[in-house]
């Protein structure tokens, strides 16, 4: 056999060959985000969490509050503080432990990433919010069956509204500031002020100083949202603008600039 | 087939890679060396499009890397073996590129076999494998779609002696099947195991290239005699310049001419042969002489 081993046939890049498909990235996004110990027990712990305050409502709280409806927006308030952080570990982990190399070498178009990622974060969460509406339905049922309480099991169709898309709207909160900052801690601190820190001052600030209080739905967001999810659920057009101005400030915006930042940064 | 072309990334000032441009062709295996810090990584990341370059360009047989179609299955990319989550198995690490890639299964079982790990090493985790398994893992990875091309950032550091010399021949029969591959490297030694044509870049810009003799090969001959200093007198007669060079004589004259002037001269050698490439060993330690800290510092007047 020859040694000089120059080959007849020119190598050439094919570049008409399939490319990768979105389900293809997104099954592999999702298969990430459970496949280390970490990410597995993180989302496998706030299910347990939830079930830890499902059986304190069932067993613990005065009998007249364990209908269905009382657990799962029970269930929807604790997710709100963890499902992001499942979305923020979708990307900043990226970078903590430096896979991007390899993500991105493998798909260059990284704005196909980022949509497989938020994809599998939404996928996720939503899976997530189903096994909580698992773990409500066991509560009302074990606080009628075994403790005697009269539960109502009907729900209506604003309640579920509520527990969906409040959960949906802190993930790609999540998402964005994952995105701008790259880094989880950095990240999870920014949602909890967001989420935590933020209302609580803006509340403060806006009873001493009067001009704040009126600017506070329009630029605070977890106020601006209440009139969607309580009342009958129809905000005035005021509020519809202080929805849109505030959302803006804290989801439109940091997205944007995070989808821009992802998309240019260098990967090292 | 790999082209670079006048490529320069520019940092806030300070130029990372200056004007660099170079051809790695099918069937060869390219080294490219230099000091940390000359660009080598820098210029990898460009043609994996991680990194875009302030001017110039990169192309992968013509072709753009952000252009290629499922690219890993057409070029085969390591550029940092340490850059893998922790928490995951090797297994993992190479079953999520499959699966990435759309490639059978059975994939991830052949390129465990081909790099050595055995099944059970692939069921630890990362976090537990010493630098040596890391890079065969990367290895692995970067074999995984069956590429033509490989671009490897330095895949052999971290391996011991036995290690290098696997890779050598891996490396050598993916090219002797057509393949090109492109390797860095900061020792000198590894380069010249692995590659037949080296790159030698330094502060960003390439020094030196050509293939591995044209390189290596010294100007001059070493000659030892049984009698060094008769046959340092023989050739200074002969006009040829001679130097004490180890135990014997660097000599500025071909091995034939040294010969016929010790015959002529009748002092027995004990060796002659073609002086070492001591060029690139100097230049590259030029190179790195900027960058080392272990100078000794030479006593400050009072």
């Amino acid at each position: 056999m020859s040694t000089a081993s120059t080959p007849t046939t020119p190598v050439t890049i094919d570049t008409d060959r399939p490319t990768v498909p979105l389900t293809r990235l997104v099954g592999v996004e999702l298969r990430k985000s459970l496949d280390t110990r970490a990410g597995r027990w993180f989302s496998i712990s706030i299910l347990a969490l939830c079930a830890i305050v499902m059986l304190i409502l069932a067993f613990l709280v005065v009998p007249g509050n364990q209908d269905f409806s009382f657990f799962l927006s029970a269930m929807g308030g604790t997710l709100g503080y963890f499902l992001p952080i499942i979305a923020i570990m979708l990307v900043t982990s990226e970078w903590s432990q430096r896979t991007a190399l390899v993500t991105f070498s493998l798909e260059p178009r990284r704005s196909r990433v980022v949509t497989a990622k938020l994809a599998a974060g939404l996928i996720l969460s939503v899976g997530v919010l189903l096994l909580s509406m698992v773990l409500a339905a066991i509560g009302a049922g074990l606080a009628s069956g075994v403790r005697g309480v009269d539960v109502s099991w009907s729900v209506d169709g604003r309640e579920l509204f509520t527990f969906f898309v409040t959960n949906i709207i802190v993930v790609l909160i999540g998402f964005a500031f994952a995105m701008l900052l790259m880094n989880t801690p950095a990240a999870i601190v920014a949602y909890f002020v967001y989420s935590l820190v933020l209302p609580i001052v803006v509340g403060i600030v806006g009873v001493l100083i009067e001009w704040f209080g009126d600017l506070a739905p329009w630029i605070e967001f977890n106020t601006a949202q209440t009139p969607l999810f309580t009342g009958d659920g129809s905000p005035t057009g005021e509020q519809w603008a202080q929805i849109v101005t505030s959302g803006t400030i804290w989801l439109v915006l940091p997205l944007t600039l995070g989808i821009i930042r992802l998309l240019r940064a260098e990967v090292k | 087939m790999i082209q670079v072309e006048h490529l320069t990334k520019t940092y806030a000032g300070f130029t990372a890679v200056d004007d660099v441009s170079f051809t790695c062709r099918p069937g060869t295996v390219t080294g490219f060396l230099g000091p940390n810090g000359a660009g080598k990584s820098t210029t990898m990341r460009i043609m994996a499009g991680l990194t875009i370059a302030s001017s110039g360009k990169a192309t992968v047989s013509g072709v753009s890397y952000r252009d290629i179609p499922n690219p890993g299955t057409q070029v085969g990319v390591l550029l940092d073996a340490s850059a893998q989550h922790a928490g995951r198995t090797g297994r993992e690490v190479l079953t999520l590129g499959q699966k990435t890639m759309g490639l059978p299964a059975s994939r991830v079982d052949e390129m465990l076999e081909l790099v050595s790990l055995t099944d059970k090493e692939s069921r630890r985790r990362v976090r537990n494998y010493s630098l040596g398994m890391r890079q065969r893992l990367g290895i692995a990875h970067a074999l995984l779609g069956d590429p033509k091309i490989l671009i490897l950032d330095e895949p052999a550091n971290g391996l011991d002696p036995a290690g290098i010399h696997w890779m050598r021949s891996l490396l050598r029969e993916y090219a002797n099947r057509g393949g090109t591959v492109l390797l860095s490297s900061h020792l000198l030694h590894e380069i010249q195991i692995i590659a037949d044509e080296i790159i030698v870049i330094g502060n960003g810009r390439i020094v030196a290239q050509g293939t591995k003799e044209e390189l290596l090969r010294g100007d001059g001959t070493f000659v030892r005699a049984g009698d060094n200093a008769a046959l340092a007198t023989a050739l200074q007669n002969a006009g040829v310049a001679a130097t004490a060079s180890g135990e014997g004589l660097g000599v500025e004259a071909s091995p034939e001419k040294v010969g016929q002037v010790a015959a002529a001269a009748g002092v027995a050698l004990v060796e002659l042969r073609q002086a070492d490439g001591a060029g690139l060993e100097e230049m590259f330690l030029q190179l790195t002489a900027p960058t080392q800290r272990d100078q000794t510092t030479r006593g400050v007047p009072a």
